[in-house]
């Protein structure tokens, strides 16, 4: 295990291009006119507005939050871009009237807009910077009354929906980024399924940043009514700056009686060069509610990119019978660093919730995992499992686990378990005695690993996955 | 109108805050208060007053601190302990002497020697065993290098045990020597419940275990009355190469005392530490537990047990810090609550870059008999050397249905099968104390607390 893994890691970050395209951006900085021309840029009804300055002046009284296993030099948010749009034309009809160069774009990341290419059965909302570009099948859904557009347009088209369920997972001051996010938040998502709807298709957004003094601010909201399921996925990358990003997105999912929602990451924003110069720093509050009996939530998340990773998707269990689940993979090297982990919170009666954390440090990497497992006074026969298992590779990489247990219920049962290892010579040896190279032996190690996640995955993106862990560990092990 | 919503609020805290910071300043004063005349040991107190004073009063705002409520504590005003010390017959101890120690023990009553109730017959000539203020002249410079020198001393409640450092208990076993006979350090507490004043008692203990040297330890806190003392403890202990150190610590404090105890132990390379923690009194505990490795390829292994009924809070906060390779740690740590008690367990284990070869293991067990009772628990592993086996688990629930319904299936009715279960579930940590009249009354009080007497000696 010497030289091949090295090499392995060391392969560049293909997404790393920035388009050359006109765009429309506002001044640096951040107050209360910022917040009310990203408003009235978005033609935004008057509750938006109200929200966002809540949340503005609650982010103002709070403090950036310093307990996770990550360092970074202090963040001036003044000197940040809070919206910036590709210009175009002022109301698209048709994918016809999408900026080429964007298609292009979005071509060269292997996400196809144009209808005769596009994954069959995915149905695409991109966006790029700080708005939506284009969403597609959007006709083909809406015969199944399924509404997946972009958070912009579903304040104008559903302010109703948007009014009810928005902020009511992550209130305006849940946290400091949340609070960031809710104040200048520019697009985002929204999916709606009605009642007893099975979506048809996978939905999926594809995020990109691409100005580099920008951050992205992007939020999704997705209701799955009584009965209905839906699964979603989301995408991103950004190109290489030598300057660091902010990505603070807030992600809510609310599930009624019965419903379900499937909802997995494939995480790749730029990670920064070997050093650590440049990277995203992804402060990410995601948090999913389990409102209805029997309803279920399940995340699925694969961590590969991003300098700082500071991201915790949870299950609040509220209905009785509801599900929590979350899958992870983080993979951190050179000099990344991940603080993430997951928060179930259970309060209705029999909740159940599982955990599987896989955690892979290479390099100069920190790597931890940090859950709450909260079992409720009134949460009769909860059940929680979780299991958090870390791989070094390399001794300078560092991994962590904090897990916090905390229960109130004698009739709940809680197990957790965490290991640590490393990738064996004698594994390796007995690989290359029957033949296998020892980067594809780490490759089939890595991907058995990981397997447990990678089986929650949608089919095509568990292959991406799993090429995509391949190519970044390509050659970290020397 | 913002403003003078928010005032009140502020102010609240600023008085919470203030009354914590006289508090503190009020412990410190009654700590001080302990007489000294050794300059080394004002030298070593004076040191310890700044590291008090640099910090504040611990609050569940501190991540420490988070699961341990210390209000109760901040509401009982403390004095120092009353002098002359009062004075207590052997019969008046016999439920706490152990019959294998009976000629081996060192007694301290509220924290002072009481040279009337210790016998150390029993024991080898070569051993130094005895208190701080008689040894401090013939073997002060033996002992010099090993008082209050633990890492982790800057803790705020060690370092205040460190202000009023006058006497403590001393074992300093020589080079190559191995002592059969277990040594029992007893510190009781006289508190009766009529008194109007809570007593700070800061019991502190210095073991030295030299090369190749071997010994087992009873480390014994109890209580004679039921009235409410603070009980500040700090135990030292040097385990030098290729020693060996079996320590059995039991906290049977009175139902209203508050403890807070540090064990902090150095291990040097190839030497063995156990340590049988059991934590049952007190109103309000807390045990630190340190372990630091100085030297490869040393073995730990911890077992704890925590047992908590009525409103008791019982914290159990471990840390061992590995830094050299082939260490080798075992930790099993297990609480069982009833009522509306608390139990609390933090256990970090730092694997850095030079800590190869680890083998470390972590398991805390928590078993909820009742429907108030309540449990916050975090192992933490930080690893960062990659040849290493780590694991820790935790598990939290109830007594198994099957298990209950299997026993009943073979006639014993409900009450007794749970009790067997129970006992069961606290027996795989008694049964690793060394001393075996020590282990039967552990099991006694299991069984007296697990049926329900309440009242069952503490």
């Amino acid at each position: 295990m010497t030289t091949t893994v090295t090499s392995l890691v060391n392969q560049p970050y293909k997404y790393g291009f920035v388009t050359d395209i006109e765009s429309d951006v506002i001044p640096r900085g951040l107050s209360e006119d910022v917040v009310r021309l990203i408003s009235s840029k978005k033609n935004e009804p008057e509750f938006m507005l109200e929200f966002r300055l809540k949340a503005y002046r609650q982010w103002l009284k709070m403090a950036e939050p310093n307990w996770a296993e990550v360092g970074y030099p202090a963040i001036d948010y003044q000197n940040i871009i809070y919206y910036s749009a590709p210009k175009q034309k002022e109301k698209l009809n048709s994918l016809e009237e999408v900026d080429p160069t964007l298609l292009e774009t979005f071509e060269k990341l292997g996400i196809s807009l144009s209808e005769q290419k596009r994954l069959s059965n995915v149905a695409v909302d991109a966006i790029f910077d700080s708005v939506s570009v284009a969403t597609t099948f959007r006709e083909k859904l809406a015969k199944d009354g399924v509404i997946f557009c972009s958070i912009s347009e579903a304040m104008r088209e559903y302010p109703e929906l948007v009014q009810k369920y928005l902020g009511s997972v992550v209130p305006v001051g849940d946290n400091y980024f949340a609070a960031l996010n809710s104040a200048v938040f520019s697009d985002g998502s929204f999916v709606y399924i009605p009642k007893g709807t099975k979506c048809p298709m996978e939905l999926s957004t594809y995020f990109r940043i691409n100005n580099g003094d920008s951050g992205q601010f992007e939020r999704t909201l997705i209701v799955a009514e009584a009965g209905s399921s839906v699964s979603y996925l989301e995408g991103c990358t950004a190109p290489m700056f030598d300057t660091n990003q902010l990505h603070a997105a807030v992600v809510e999912l609310v599930a009624l009686d019965d419903a379900e929602i499937k909802y997995s990451t494939v995480q790749n924003w730029y990670a920064g060069d070997k050093d650590g110069k440049g990277g995203i720093y992804n402060f990410v509050t995601k948090r999913g509610l389990c409102q209805g009996v029997n309803s279920k939530i399940s995340w699925t998340q694969v961590e590969t990119g991003s300098a700082i990773t500071w991201k915790y998707p949870s299950c609040v269990l509220v209905g009785d019978n509801s599900v929590g689940e979350f899958y992870s993979v983080a993979l951190t090297n050179n000099c990344q660093q991940a603080d993430t982990g997951t928060k179930m919170v259970h309060i209705g009666k029999n909740t159940r919730s599982t955990i599987i954390s896989k955690g892979i440090s290479a390099g100069r990497s920190e790597n931890s995992y940090r859950g709450l497992v909260k079992i409720g006074p009134k949460a009769d026969g909860a059940r929680n499992y979780s299991q958090c298992d870390s791989m070094l590779i390399g001794d300078n990489a560092g991994a962590n686990t904090f897990p916090y247990i905390q229960v109130q219920n004698h009739t709940a049962k809680v197990e957790h378990e965490a290991s640590t290892s490393k990738i064996g010579e004698d594994q390796l040896f007995f690989f290359a005695q029957r033949g296998v190279s020892s980067e594809d032996a780490i490759s089939m190690m890595i991907s058995g690993f990981c397997k447990d996640v990678f089986n929650q995955l949608p089919m095509e993106f568990a292959v991406e996955a799993d090429r995509l862990l391949s190519l970044k560990l390509e050659g970290s092990v020397g | 109108m913002s403003l003078q919503v928010s005032s009140p609020s502020e102010s609240a805290l600023s008085t919470a805050a203030e009354k914590r910071a006289i508090y503190l300043a009020n412990l410190l004063d009654v700590s001080k208060r302990s007489p000294t005349t050794s300059p080394w040991l004002k030298e070593l107190r004076d040191h310890a007053t700044v590291r008090v004073q640099e910090q504040t009063f611990p609050t569940t705002r501190d991540e420490e601190w988070r699961f341990t409520d210390l209000s109760a504590l901040l509401q009982t005003p403390l004095v120092a302990v009353e002098q002359p010390v009062v004075s207590l017959s052997l019969e008046a101890i016999a439920p706490f002497i152990l019959p294998e120690a009976k000629a081996s023990q060192l007694v301290f009553v509220n924290g002072k020697y009481a040279p009337h109730l210790s016998c150390v017959t029993d024991l080898p000539e070569a051993i130094v065993i005895g208190n701080l203020s008689t040894l401090a002249g013939t073997d002060g410079e033996r002992l010099r290098p090993y008082l209050a020198q633990q890492p982790g001393a800057e803790e705020v409640f060690t370092a205040l045990n460190t202000t009023g450092l006058s006497d403590a208990a001393l074992v300093l076993v020589p080079k190559g020597v191995a002592i059969d006979t277990p040594i029992h350090l007893l510190f009781i507490a006289t508190a009766s419940n009529t008194a109007s004043n809570t007593a700070l008692i800061q019991p502190r203990v210095l073991v030295v275990a030299e090369t190749n040297s071997a010994a087992t330890l009873i480390e014994d806190y109890g209580a004679i009355g039921s009235g409410t003392y603070f009980n500040n403890s700090v135990t030292e202990i040097w385990i030098a190469e290729n020693a060996q150190v079996n320590h059995t610590r039991v906290q049977r404090d009175g139902h209203h005392a508050f403890h807070i105890g540090k064990t902090a132990v150095s291990q040097a390379r190839t030497s063995r530490y156990t340590c049988n923690a059991m934590s049952m009194g007190a109103q309000l505990s807390r045990h630190h537990l340190e372990i630091y490795q100085t030297g490869e390829q040393t073995e730990t292994t911890l077992n704890g047990l925590t047992l908590l009924h009525g409103d008791q809070i019982g914290d159990t906060h471990s840390a061992i810090a590995l830094t050299h390779p082939h260490g080798t740690t075992r930790q099993l740590h297990k609480c069982i609550i009833d009522d509306r008690a608390h139990a609390i367990f933090n256990g970090k284990v730092f694997v850095p870059k030079a800590a190869q070869l680890t083998d470390a293991g972590q398991l805390n067990r928590n078993l909820l008999l009742s429907s108030k009772a309540r449990v916050d628990t975090k192992p933490q592993l930080e690893i960062v050397a990659d040849n290493v086996k780590c694991t820790h688990g935790a598990t939290v629930g109830q007594l198994e249905a099957d298990e209950v319904f299997y026993l009943q299936s073979r006639g014993i009715d409900v009450s007794d099968a749970r009790q067997l279960l129970v006992y069961a579930f606290a027996f795989e940590v008694i049964d690793q104390i060394a001393i075996a009249s020590l282990r039967r009354t552990l099991a006694e009080l299991v069984q007296c607390r697990s049926m329900g007497l309440r009242k069952a000696k503490i």
